[in-house]
């Protein structure tokens, strides 16, 4: 027996859109800042050497997870966002019962 | 025990079976782990415990070196993240990926070797730094000679588990994102706070540094292994998918750019630069919009099980988690404003937040964890007193809860004192009473952990005496499946 896929709710996907623009958009708003303080601070004198370290960790981080990003993207991972925590109950299940835990009772 | 043999999870649809019979999941080793953390959990309480008698000025071993409260005080912040949460995630780990990928990972032989190699880290911590060969810096205070050994240890990791996470075909669960990040960002993390301000930089750039680095241990160590296992955790408990996967991935890919920049708002009115500080300020605020559409998220999933908060233990200590989570990223936007800095700094408020993160939320995950796999891990139909476990339960939260509250009102007070340029003697007598009911709330917890322990060991010693053979997995489990 597999997980009953259900239709997500409209009130699901309005949530989802929202949260990801509020979320998204300041994200990537703070990376552009930030790339921006990079190169002026690249072309200062006073405290280049100072503060580039903080900034460069953080280009580190989350450069790394851009190009993750953009890789995932590529390659489908967003196709269909909601199927994988199905699967993933689905094959829960399975590994379950072959242990013998019954899923139809707690 | 769930063999190799099942199509591999990661790979739905794509029919792949792995070509051996071997266990997915080594369970005696999962069960090591756990026992490791529960042994350092008990080490470091009581170190903390310890450590607390020195503010009521009973502290037992006033004139040993070794014992000096200031070492203890490390016993206890390294035992707890590198013993107690990082043991019970390795165990956790071990058998949550190779689930949720189909995979076992890399090699048995690595992980036995990382078990072991790992409680040598942690020991040769303890001892290093009771020897006074502590580093000069805020979580990184493990011995310098250690610090290649457990960067080594972390690499490790992170191959032997990437490796089964990277077969997966097609999209991917979200846990397993949050695994991702984890195995890439800790190591860097771990190089970047032991290895920088230690042998490349130095003044308050390193100070920079070390913001960095005890921030982004929390943030991109704990946080996203601890948030990965929820995500796993929780619907295999309710029988019931996450209520929004889009909702999840939005939430992680937030955290991935934002949470990088928190860590210098530890420092603000240093001599750092203020457009960092007024950086971290920001993007610490912005983090709260994150763990905003986490918590939706959860507690969607839990409409229409409701019950399971009230019937399942493991749910409980999740759940629980979760809002103290909530409520110190909410803590943390208001408190790293210049305004809050100016009264919180240096006082008891921070102890207060450190323990409701450390404890409250990771800690109370790991330990619903554990109740939802120690019998099955054991064999064992179940626990041998749910009573204890419950105990355990509103030993810790309460103690917890009290403990959070009571630091948090002393801080105050104390930034108030210091604000108002009173007596530092006078801050000391108004903060006494603060420290006893600390110390009183500690004794709670660490009872509550010995109920725990009592009942993993009875449990054993059960499951030994009755000569039970067959595996009678017993998932606490709660709500209805959600199955056609």
């Amino acid at each position: 027996m597999a997980i009953i896929r259900r239709v997500e709710s409209r009130a699901k996907r309005i949530t989802l859109w929202v949260m990801g623009l509020l979320i998204i958009v300041p994200g990537a708003y703070g990376f552009a800042e930030k790339m921006r303080q990079f190169i002026l601070t690249l072309n200062t004198e006073e405290g280049a050497g100072f503060t580039i370290i903080p900034i460069a960790n953080y280009f580190l981080i989350a450069g790394g997870m851009a190009c993750l990003f953009g890789w995932a993207m590529c390659n489908g991972m967003f196709g269909n966002v909601e199927e994988p925590k199905y699967t993933m109950l689905d094959h829960e299940r399975e590994l379950d019962e072959q242990d013998g835990v019954d899923w139809s009772k707690q | 025990m769930a063999k190799a043999t099942a199509i591999a999870a990661g790979n739905a649809g794509t029919g792949r079976i792995v070509d051996t019979d071997r266990p997915l999941v080594d369970e005696k080793l999962v069960l090591c782990f756990f026992i490791a953390s529960l042994s350092y959990v008990l080490i470091a309480m009581l170190a903390g415990l310890l450590f607390s008698l020195q503010f009521l000025q009973i502290y037992p071993f006033a004139n040993s070196e070794f014992f000096s409260p200031g070492r203890w005080r490390f016993v206890h912040t390294q035992g707890v993240a590198y013993g107690f949460i990082a043991n019970a995630f390795l165990g956790a780990l071990h058998w949550a990926v190779p689930r949720l990928t189909g995979n076992r990972v890399l090699s048995d032989k690595l992980s036995w070797f990382i078990l072991f190699a790992w409680q040598a880290i942690v020991l040769a911590t303890v001892v290093g730094v009771l020897s006074g060969e502590a580093q000069a810096l805020e979580w990184g205070e493990t011995p310098v000679w250690i610090d290649p050994v457990a960067q080594l240890g972390l690499i490790l990791v992170a191959i032997n588990f990437l490796t089964p996470i990277l077969k997966v075909k097609g999209p991917m669960y979200v846990t397993l994102w949050y695994l991702i990040a984890a195995f890439i960002w800790t190591p860097l993390v771990y190089a970047m706070g032991n290895f920088l301000p230690e042998y490349v930089i130095g003044g308050s750039a390193a100070g920079a540094i070390g913001g960095l680095f005890i921030h982004d241990l929390v943030g991109l160590f704990v946080t996203p292994i601890g948030w990965g296992l929820m995500y796993y955790f929780v619907p295999i408990i309710l029988k019931k998918p996450i209520w929004s996967h889009g909702l999840s991935l939005v939430g992680f890919w937030g955290l991935a750019f934002f949470y990088p920049l928190n860590g210098i708002h530890h420092f603000l009115y240093s001599p750092i630069p203020m457009f960092l500080q007024y950086g971290a300020v920001i993007s610490t605020i912005a983090v709260e919009l994150v763990v905003t559409t986490v918590i939706v998220n959860f507690f969607g999933t839990l409409v229409g099980r409701g019950d399971a908060l009230r019937t399942n233990l493991s749910i409980r200590w999740f759940y629980i988690g979760m809002v103290f989570y909530f409520t110190t990223c909410l803590q943390c936007a208001f408190q790293v404003t210049l305004t809050f800095q100016k009264v919180i700094h240096f006082t008891d408020w921070v102890v207060g937040h450190a323990h409701l993160v450390m404890f409250g939320v990771f800690g109370f995950w790991i330990l619903g964890m554990m109740t939802h796999l120690l019998p099955r891990l054991m064999k064992a139909r179940d626990w041998y007193c749910n009573r204890w476990n419950h105990w355990h339960f509103w030993l810790s939260g309460i103690g917890l809860f009290v403990m959070f509250i009571d630091l948090m009102i002393a801080g105050l007070i104390q930034g108030f004192a210091w604000r108002d340029l009173a007596p530092w003697e006078d801050s000391l007598t108004f903060s006494t009473p603060f420290w006893k009911l600390r110390t009183l709330t500690g004794i709670a917890i660490v009872v509550g952990q010995c109920f725990f322990l009592m009942n993993v060991y009875m449990t054993w010693k059960h499951m030994r005496g009755a000569a039970s053979t067959t595996p009678m997995p017993t998932p606490t489990g709660g709500g209805e499946p959600a199955i056609a």
